[in-house]
């Protein structure tokens, strides 16, 4: 460690923004790691599709994105056998149909905005319930501390599926309560992290001269130890996103969400999908299940690269 | 281990001779020539001093001799360093080849045999011939693993042979061995000098655990033979009655070892003298004696392979007890407890004392210590300076001693070397250099130390040198002091000065005491 | 001596863990109304009145106390083992399906634990001790596809390429439905006559039950059921124990004790035998708490892919069943087996790690 210290006073010479210039620094490794970069140009095209199906629904051929349905175009459910890829019938039906005979590719499109969206969503109400938690507990310490803890303990003693099932169960099985539970389930591991990051930088000379100096405690939660802990926390986000909708996936294979079951979700995709591999048909299952893994290493990749310019111990 | 090797070129005197070395880091910013062509050479039993500001390559130097360097992002680019006549470098241009494509973009292409080779090599050098003691005693030692373990595994690396031996004298110890003990103490009386014979020959014998009740006995009675009778039941309550045969078998197994090892030596030398007829009868040599060990030590190979705790046990148990012995060496309080306990477990001061033992262990003839003594409070320092001393002074070995605190070069050493920005610029002795420093960056080290013992008047104050350590990266040119030096001529900025003897034992690496640049010596420039 | 302390003080920091599940389970069980936790008691083929059966089982819940009073009913109903009953999967209480049911979950759990930690160690140990090689390239791809795939979706993939899925062009490989091939005549041991499921007497696990019978047919097919559903858990915690394992043995590399043990002579072999993996194993101590959680939710999800009749299977038809005694006893079930294990780990971590024996 002393060598390294040694080593960067020597090499860096007086910046003029060291902010600037180590936000830039950081950039330039994190474009430098080739499998980091694919990782986050990937994920910028499946957002970038989930936006564009957001705003301009009618391009994918979708005309109400609230249930799977929408696909058949005005014709009511029929149980179809699958049928195989195809060109013949326009590119829609590129991947084969799946249940019902809903064109894959399509209502694999559509899924990507659900599934965007509410794993944002659980990771952002998560971090927001999180942080000032987490934060709070490491910075007062004591008894809130130690109680806080144990809370968080709970979370962590029962496995997170037979939690969301729990749950999902207590509040009722439909999309929105399984969002709901996700953001019960989560809190505490950004609670957690923030806490030691808070423990962490209450230590740090800057954070204790501020406090000598008489600023509040809670000035000093906001101003001071905020900031510190937000880079490891985008790091666990970018990693957490995929696991919760790899969770999120599972769930609807076990069977729950009955309130939706026409969601346009990858999940329930590669459930209908699921009952068809007896009968031979594995696109209605490999594909959309390449979809979310892609998506899920995507993801993984770039938090991955993410941790390692940012973690000042692994950056070189 | 001694090998035959020996090298015309390095002179006897010298147990480690270092030239020409050039260790860089090849890193994402560019070339970091830490070490730029130090010469430097630690004299058999002396305490050689390396000082310097930090950052100036002082522990890349140490490291480099026991080719230690972190690779990556670090090599050893050139040079030789000889340790006790043998260039463990020597086959560096064919370990791997570097391409400087840019300073940024720089390809190590290894040979991966050659380095295997190497590794071998230096496997049984380091801690047999050189060992280090390290500045942060709490990073160096293992957490995980005793101090007992961290100890003896360096006795059960090296000293293999000197722990059986002493296993089999143990169990074959009979009359001619009391006899000998007899004879020296009746030629005395004084108890202390009984004491002290005792205590030799009870560790020569393998039994320094009974050496007080030895000792007590000899002094109950006059009667030779009634003393030697109980003697030798007591001596036989040592004897474990464990099977030599093994123990002997190994013993010439190990011994087969270190010829092979010797013949790899003479024939990395003959390669690297470029003496292909040797080296090919070398390697001759080295396949038959191969081949002659695996037919053998084939039983033994392999039980050892299956079986090698059970084989090892009574080797290990002996080397605990020299693990003791040597944490009884470097004061160590309670080593019996010490001795099973983790590193945490133990004070800063501690932990280098293990340290020291550790390095101690397999006795090797030189030790670098890179400032042992920085992480430690003030009244252990001087407590871990006194060991290194008394140590050196008791086993006669080299210490290769790194320090930025030129207080501690004058209390410890015989001969210092001053470096700045990777290159040695003045070494001579400890008495000339605060007497008569020549460089004028020793110079300003000296004017910013403060002295108790002079009184200063009021123009003579603590200076400071100018400027800060340059930027490795793109050193400058030249003497790399001149943009800080007061004396900086035109070719200081254009030439690289060499270390050259200016006065007998005295070389300095500086323009001023060279009569093509300067018309009279710099002593009488200032 | 300080070993012992330390797992003493352990095993009392359980006790408000298992508290705060029970607080936890206790409160989703009271946000349901009263009718429903009560309705559950009631035996249709019983000879007392349905309204005196409501009054008894009110009673017994303590449901007419206030809500603080209730939670010790509870407790002491949970210690009695009145653990309420269910209707599906079969008529009963609760605790018999517990009973039947978890020794297959855990039979899961620790085969592909133990598995997957006898691969990673050798193969984390080889890709970590020379990284940005080929091997190490691949290591990691591995480990970041089972990281990023779940569990599953490698299931179904698994059962595309190895099961009889494969049978539609030709020829079955592995089972991937059950626990095992019923014979018949069903053997007497092999039938549960309570409910009427395929569970084994005595241990509740085929494989072994059929080792006792000495029925070898039986017990080659119970291990042939294992199979996919153990690979595809094995697959998904090795990629996780590998990526921390490399990522251990990469940082200890770069410490200052290697530095000292090559300043030794320690031949490569031994340093990263000796010095580098012992540290580079205590950070996936650290995370193997996380990896079992992890485990646990991948082996209810892959009991439901192989209808394989484990606790997770039970909790998840219990869930879809409507059964609220089978939903939540077998999540404060989960939740004290994942305590457990999260025990063992901290003993383990501590016999590795001297450092945090105080
Ligand atoms: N691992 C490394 N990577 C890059 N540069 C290094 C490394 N180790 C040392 N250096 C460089 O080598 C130079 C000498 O360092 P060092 O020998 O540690 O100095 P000191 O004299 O304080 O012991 C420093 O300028 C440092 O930048
Ligand atoms: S060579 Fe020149 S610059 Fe270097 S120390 Fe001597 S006088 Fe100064
Ligand atoms: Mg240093």
């Amino acid at each position: 460690m002393a060598e390294v210290n040694v080593f960067k006073k020597n090499v860096e010479p007086q910046k003029r923004n060291p902010k600037l210039e180590d936000m830039k620094h950081t950039m330039k490794l994190f474009f430098k790691n080739k499998l980091a970069f694919s990782g986050f140009v990937v994920m910028m095209i499946y957002f970038f599709i989930a936006l564009l199906d957001f705003v301009y629904p009618q391009y994918l051929g979708v005309t109400n994105a609230n249930t799977m349905l929408s696909f058949l175009y005005g014709q009511q459910p029929q149980l179809v056998p699958p049928s195989p890829p195809t060109l013949s019938k326009g590119i829609m039906y590129i991947f084969g149909t799946t249940q019902y005979g809903i064109p894959v590719l399509p209502a694999m499109l559509a899924a990507l905005k659900f599934d965007m969206a509410y794993s944002i969503a659980i990771v952002a109400i998560g971090v927001a319930i999180g942080m000032v938690i987490g934060t709070a507990s490491g910075y007062l310490g004591g008894m809130v501390d130690e109680f806080m803890m144990r809370i968080t303990d709970i979370f962590f003693s029962i496995p997170q599926i037979v939690l969301a099932l729990a749950i999902i169960y207590t509040l009722g099985d439909n999309f929105i309560f399984i969002v709901v539970a996700f953001m019960i389930i989560w809190w505490p591991i950004y609670a957690r992290l923030s806490r030691s990051l808070a423990l962490s930088t209450k230590e740090m000379r800057y954070v204790e001269a501020a406090t000598a100096s008489g600023s509040s405690k809670f000035r000093n939660i906001f101003v001071h130890v905020f900031p510190n802990v937000l880079s490891p926390i985008f790091v666990q986000i970018s990693l957490d996103i995929g696991i919760i909708v790899q969770l999120f996936a599972s769930l609807e294979f076990i069977g729950l969400n009955r309130g939706n079951p026409y969601l346009p979700e990858l999940g329930i995709l590669i459930n209908w999908g699921n009952q068809y591999i007896v009968y031979g048909a594995w696109w209605p299952i490999i594909i959309p299940s390449i979809f979310l893994v892609v998506f899920t290493i995507a993801v993984s990749v770039m938090g991955d690269g993410l941790r390692d310019v940012l973690d000042p111990k692994l950056r070189r | 281990m001694e090998t035959e090797v020996k090298q015309s070129e390095v002179k006897e005197e010298n147990y480690v001779e270092v030239r020409d070395l050039v260790t860089q880091f090849f890193t994402f910013k560019g070339i970091v020539k830490a070490i730029d062509g130090v010469d430097l050479s630690v004299k058999r039993g002396e305490v050689f001093g390396l000082v310097g500001e930090s950052g100036c390559g002082k522990s890349v130097t140490a490291t480099s001799i026991m080719d230690l360097v972190p690779d990556p992002p670090g090599r050893i680019v050139r040079g030789k360093i000889y340790i006790d006549g043998f260039n463990i470098i020597s086959d560096l241009d064919k370990l791997a080849q570097i391409k400087v494509k840019s300073e940024t973009n720089v390809k190590v292409k290894r040979n991966k045999r050659l380095i295997k080779r190497h590794n071998y090599i230096l496997s049984k050098i380091r801690g047999d011939k050189v060992a280090m003691i390290f500045q942060e005693p709490f990073l160096a030692l293992n957490p995980v693993l005793s101090i007992g373990y961290q100890i003896v595994e360096n006795i059960m690396l090296h000293s293999r042979i000197d722990i059986i031996n002493s296993i089999i004298r143990r169990e074959t110890l009979g009359e001619d061995g009391v006899d000998e003990l007899i004879q020296k103490i009746v030629k005395t009386k004084d108890y202390d000098e009984r004491r002290r014979i005792v205590n030799r020959w009870s560790r020569e014998y393998g039994v320094p655990d009974s050496d007080e009740s030895i000792y007590d006995l000899i002094n109950t009675s006059e009667d030779i033979n009634y003393v030697k009778k109980e003697l030798l039941s007591l001596l036989a309550e040592e004897k474990t009655g464990i099977d030599l045969q093994p123990l002997s078998v190994a013993r010439e197994y190990y011994k087969a070892d270190d010829e092979l090892f010797a013949l790899n030596l003479n024939l990395i030398e003959a390669e690297a003298n470029r003496n292909e007829s040797e080296a090919e009868h070398l390697r001759q040599q080295i396949s038959q004696k191969r081949s002659e060990m695996r037919s053998k030590f084939m039983s033994f190979t392999i039980k050892h392979k299956l079986m090698r705790k059970r084989m090892d046990r009574p080797l290990e148990k002996e080397s605990r007890r020299r693990a003791l012995e040597l944490l009884n060496l470097v004061n160590i309080a309670g080593p019996e407890r010490v001795i099973d306990s983790y590193p945490h477990e133990l004070s800063g001061g501690m932990q280098q004392r293990a340290m020291i033992a550790m390095a101690l262990a397999a006795n090797p003839k030189l030790l670098i210590a890179d400032e042992p003594t920085t992480a430690l409070d003030v009244t252990t320092q001087a407590q871990i300076l006194e060991l290194i001393k008394e140590l050196n002074v008791v086993t006669g070995s080299s210490v290769l001693f790194i320090t930025h605190d030129l207080a501690v070069i004058a209390e410890m050493c015989d001969r210092v070397g001053v470096m700045y920005a990777g290159n040695l610029v003045e070494q001579t002795s400890v008495k000339e250099i605060f007497h008569d420093p020549k460089h004028p960056y020793t110079m300003g080290l000296m004017r910013a130390i403060p002295r108790a013992d002079k009184k200063r008047s009021a123009d003579q104050k603590l200076e400071s040198i100018p400027g800060t350590v340059p930027n490795l990266i793109t050193p400058p040119s030249g003497c790399r002091f001149h943009p800080r030096c007061k004396f900086a001529m035109d070719v200081c900025s254009e030439k690289k000065p060499k270390l050259v003897e200016v006065e007998p034992g005295h070389k300095v690496a500086c323009f001023l005491y060279s009569r093509e640049y300067v018309g009279e010596p710099a002593g009488e420039a200032q | 001596m300080e070993l012992r302390y330390f797992v003493l003080r352990r095993v009392l920091l359980i006790i408000p863990t298992v508290i705060g599940i029970t607080v936890l389970v206790f409160i989703l069980l009271r946000s349901f109304p009263d009718s429903l936790l009560v309705s559950a008691y009631i035996n249709p083929h019983s000879t007392l009145p349905r309204q005196e059966q409501i009054q008894i089982a009110k009673e017994q819940l303590g449901l007419n106390l206030p809500v603080p009073v209730q939670y010790f009913y509870y407790i002491s109903n949970l210690l009695k083992g009145n653990w309420g009953f269910v209707t599906k999967p079969f008529p009963g209480p609760v605790l018999l399906g517990i009973e039947l049911f978890m020794p297959n979950s855990i039979q899961l759990a620790i085969f592909s634990s133990i598995l997957s930690i006898l691969l990673a160690i050798p193969i984390g140990t080889y890709i970590g001790s020379r990284p940005n090689t080929f091997a190490d390239q691949a290591g990691r791809v591995f480990s970041l596809v089972g990281y990023a795939m779940p569990p599953f979706v490698l299931g179904i993939l698994l059962i595309l390429a190895f099961g009889q899925g494969v049978s539609n062009w030709g020829g079955a490989v592995l089972p991937f439905n059950g626990v095992v091939n019923v014979p018949t005549p069903v053997p007497h041991w092999l039938l549960n006559q309570e409910t009427g499921f395929i569970i084994s007497s005595p241990t509740h696990l085929v494989f072994f039950d059929a080792l006792i019978h000495g029925d070898p047919r039986v017990a080659w097919s119970a291990f042939l059921h294992l199979v996919l559903p153990v690979v595809t858990l094995t697959y998904t915690i090795l990629a996780g124990l590998l990526r921390f394992i490399r990522a251990g043995m990469v940082d200890a590399t770069n410490q200052e004790y290697v530095k000292t043990a090559r300043s030794k002579g320690v031949p490569e072999g031994m340093i990263i035998k000796r010095h580098i993996r012992r540290n580079a194993l205590i950070p996936t101590i650290t995370v193997m708490g996380l990896l079992i959680a992890a485990l646990l939710s991948g082996v209810v999800v892959i009991e439901i892919l192989f209808t394989y009749h484990g606790l997770g299977w039970f909790a998840v038809t219990a869930t879809l069943d409507n059964q609220i005694y089978g939903v939540l006893d077998t999540t404060l079930v989960f939740g004290l087996i994942l305590v457990f294990a999260n025990l063992i780990v901290d003993i383990v971590y501590a016999f590795m790690d001297p450092r945090i024996r105080y």
